[in-house]
């Protein structure tokens, strides 16, 4: 048998599996972000996009408004992250060491509130924390308070809802690293005479740290771009990177501009990712990419 | 296999049924509809089909521009009828892809008040009628504003006393133009030099907000989280039925209006059809049949005298013509709109 002969044996089978999904890629992810790209270098004439090569979008992105917009989400983005590893870990730790009966209840505690859509949960919260909604109304009845707490439409609001739409994310990679990992590396650890919060320190966290950072990234990256928690939970007073890519495409019709804040927030989260390539992590642990 | 055969067969006698049923009716041709969804009643549809035997096909959109990317991306004439609101009446106009209107084939033309008739985007009205609209309109809870408030004036709502009080729409065009209006500049400004003091202005607005809110604000001054709202009419009149506190007030320098049109396409394949149903709608009957379901602003004078004393009597609902007269449309304003923009980034950051 030739060698061509056996390479188109080899490339056949291969190609029939991985075209649909090349195809489905080029269509649908390649196709619009190179669309997206070509956007950026465009203008607008205030009715419609005008074909006209420049990079005014991009030094319009040095606007000092936009960039404190940019500061004010990666703060908020770095504390979602933040509280969600804070909330979630210990959650994800206490569910993988627990009996396997459990274990299944707390997951569908976790799971089944993340099957209703996230806009009718966000304003459940409307209804719980505004100024004549439950927890109010209570407080003031037990006499805890003398005025209703302006919670609502604060960036503290806005910060709850993200972690509390998000921390699944945080949760579900943390628990699987947790849930792997090899008794036996935690009986040698007693034995050579380590404590409890010394495997802690020394074995169990090094050893999870990629689920952490999987969910992490899970977490940061979408926490820039989810402008209706901002709408709903902080009244559209702290905008965000997406609630300024979302007005671009919308009310103020400059979909240049918005190319080119998308653009800018692709490149970001790529070189998040290189770093994370370089300081040695794993790209098969993120799972995600 | 014989069961099969009968049921295939049964299959195939009653779709033969439908479709001659279907040829009893008479044939006047078809009418392409692209409409707002949510903004014609069925019942509407099925009586224009009754009357004039024309068949209706409606598709729907909802967003101005969603409907003129469509328009622009379709085989010319794939619509007939469309229903773009003020500035993108204007902005059709401006490419072309209106048709000019014959007047003398709108026999019921006469039924609209005359306030809503020559607007700013189509000063001569040649392209659009008016089909229904609404306004910001100002609301306040007279418990939590003290009794001299005077809400007749936009300078009311940057009163410091509004701290963190207020729910306004999360609309940039408005809220920048009721801020110019209250300087005494223009609602669509385009003096850069004005604009820069209209955004120091708006900056002091600030404080006082709550919420942008366009989806509901009406919940919010229902729920007498903000004492003041500027907010749409309709949602004004919802909100006033479930909260009896609240009143509404027309400032003097003027309201911010917004209103759809219906039009002709340019290239319209069933122009005349297209006549016979503006026309339909403007029968103060079936203008009554569609405000009755949808409560938004009226144009139709003959339309309002039909319906009852409430909804007659409801300012919010009705807004007075001379109100109406001397409101204003947002117009497009080129590139400043990227002036707009960046101002509205600095006050919602």
């Amino acid at each position: 048998m030739s060698n061509t002969v056996k390479k188109r044996r080899n490339t056949i089978p291969l190609l029939t599996t991985v075209s649909p999904v090349a195809i489905w890629l080029i269509l649908l992810v390649a196709a619009p972000l190179l669309y997206v790209f070509f956007l950026s270098f465009m203008a607008t004439d205030g009715y419609k996009v005008v074909i006209q090569f420049n990079l005014d979008n991009y030094k319009n992105l040095l606007n000092p408004t936009y960039i404190e917009i940019y500061v004010n989400s990666f703060i908020i983005a770095f504390f979602t992250t933040l509280i969600c590893i804070l909330l979630g870990y210990p959650f994800a730790y206490i569910m993988a060491n627990s009996t396997k009966k459990s274990k299944t209840i707390m997951m569908i505690m976790l799971m089944v509130p993340f099957w209703t859509n996230s806009l009718i949960r966000l304003n459940g919260w409307k209804t719980i924390l505004g100024k004549t909604g439950v927890l109010n109304s209570i407080l003031l009845n037990m006499g805890v308070i003398s005025e209703p707490l302006e919670i609502l439409y604060t960036r503290g609001a806005v910060l709850l809802g993200m972690v509390y739409t998000l921390i699944p994310y945080m949760i579900l990679p943390t628990f699987a690293s947790i849930d792997k990992l090899d008794g036996t590396l935690l009986e040698a650890s007693s034995d050579l005479g380590a404590n409890k919060l010394h495997t802690f320190l020394h074995v169990t966290l090094p050893l999870t740290f990629p689920g952490i950072f999987s969910g992490s990234i899970m977490i940061f990256i979408p926490s820039l771009g989810f402008f209706f928690v901002s709408d709903i939970m902080g009244g559209g007073k702290s905008q965000l990177i997406g609630n300024l890519i979302e007005n671009q495409f919308k009310a103020a019709n400059n979909w240049p501009f918005g190319a080119a804040l998308s653009m800018m927030l692709i490149a970001l989260i790529l070189i998040m990712v290189t770093v994370y390539k370089k300081s040695g992590g794993d790209m098969e642990d993120l799972g995600v990419m | 296999m014989k069961k099969m055969k009968l049921l295939v067969l049964t299959i195939v006698y009653s779709m033969a049924t439908l479709v001659l049923a279907g040829c009893g009716k008479k044939d006047n041709g078809t009418l392409n509809l692209f409409m707002w969804t949510e903004y014609l009643p069925d019942s509407v549809i099925e009586g224009f089909e009754e009357e004039t035997g024309i068949k209706v096909e409606m598709q729907t959109y909802s967003n101005n521009e969603e409907m003129l990317a469509k328009v622009q991306g379709s085989n010319p004439g794939a619509y007939d009828i469309v229903c773009p609101s003020d500035y993108m009446v204007e902005n059709m106009i401006s490419q072309d892809l209106l048709l000019e209107l014959d007047k003398s084939k709108l026999t019921n033309y006469g039924n609209l008040y005359k306030a809503y008739l020559n607007p700013s985007y189509d000063p001569e009205s040649k392209y659009s009628v008016p089909y229904l609209g609404g306004a910001g309109l100002i609301v306040y809870n007279k418990n939590m504003v003290s009794a001299d408030a005077d809400f007749t004036d936009y300078e009311e709502l940057f009163n410091p006393a509004y701290e963190n009080s207020i729910v306004v729409l999360d609309d940039f065009r408005s809220i920048i133009g009721v801020t110019s209006l209250s300087m005494g500049f223009d609602f669509n400004e385009t003096d850069e030099s004005k604009l820069s003091q209209v955004k120091d202005k708006l900056l002091t607005l600030k404080p006082n907000i709550k919420s942008l809110d366009s989806d509901s604000p009406k919940t919010l001054m229902i729920t007498e989280e903000t004492a003041v709202g500027l907010i749409w009419s309709a949602e004004a009149a919802l909100a006033m039925q479930e909260n009896e506190n609240l009143d509404i007030a027309f400032p003097d320098q003027g309201l911010y209006l917004f209103l759809d049109n219906l039009c002709i396409t340019k290239d319209a394949k069933n122009a005349e059809n297209a006549y016979k149903f503006i026309d339909y709608i403007l029968k103060a009957e079936v203008n009554k049949e569609i405000s009755t379901e949808f409560p938004y602003l009226n144009p139709n004078e003959a339309g309002v005298a039909l319906m009852d004393d409430e909804y007659k009597n409801n300012k919010a609902i009705t807004i007075p013509a001379e109100e109406i007269a001397k409101g204003y449309f947002v117009m497009n304003i080129g590139k400043t709109v990227d002036t707009y923009s960046e101002m509205w980034a600095e006050f919602t950051k």
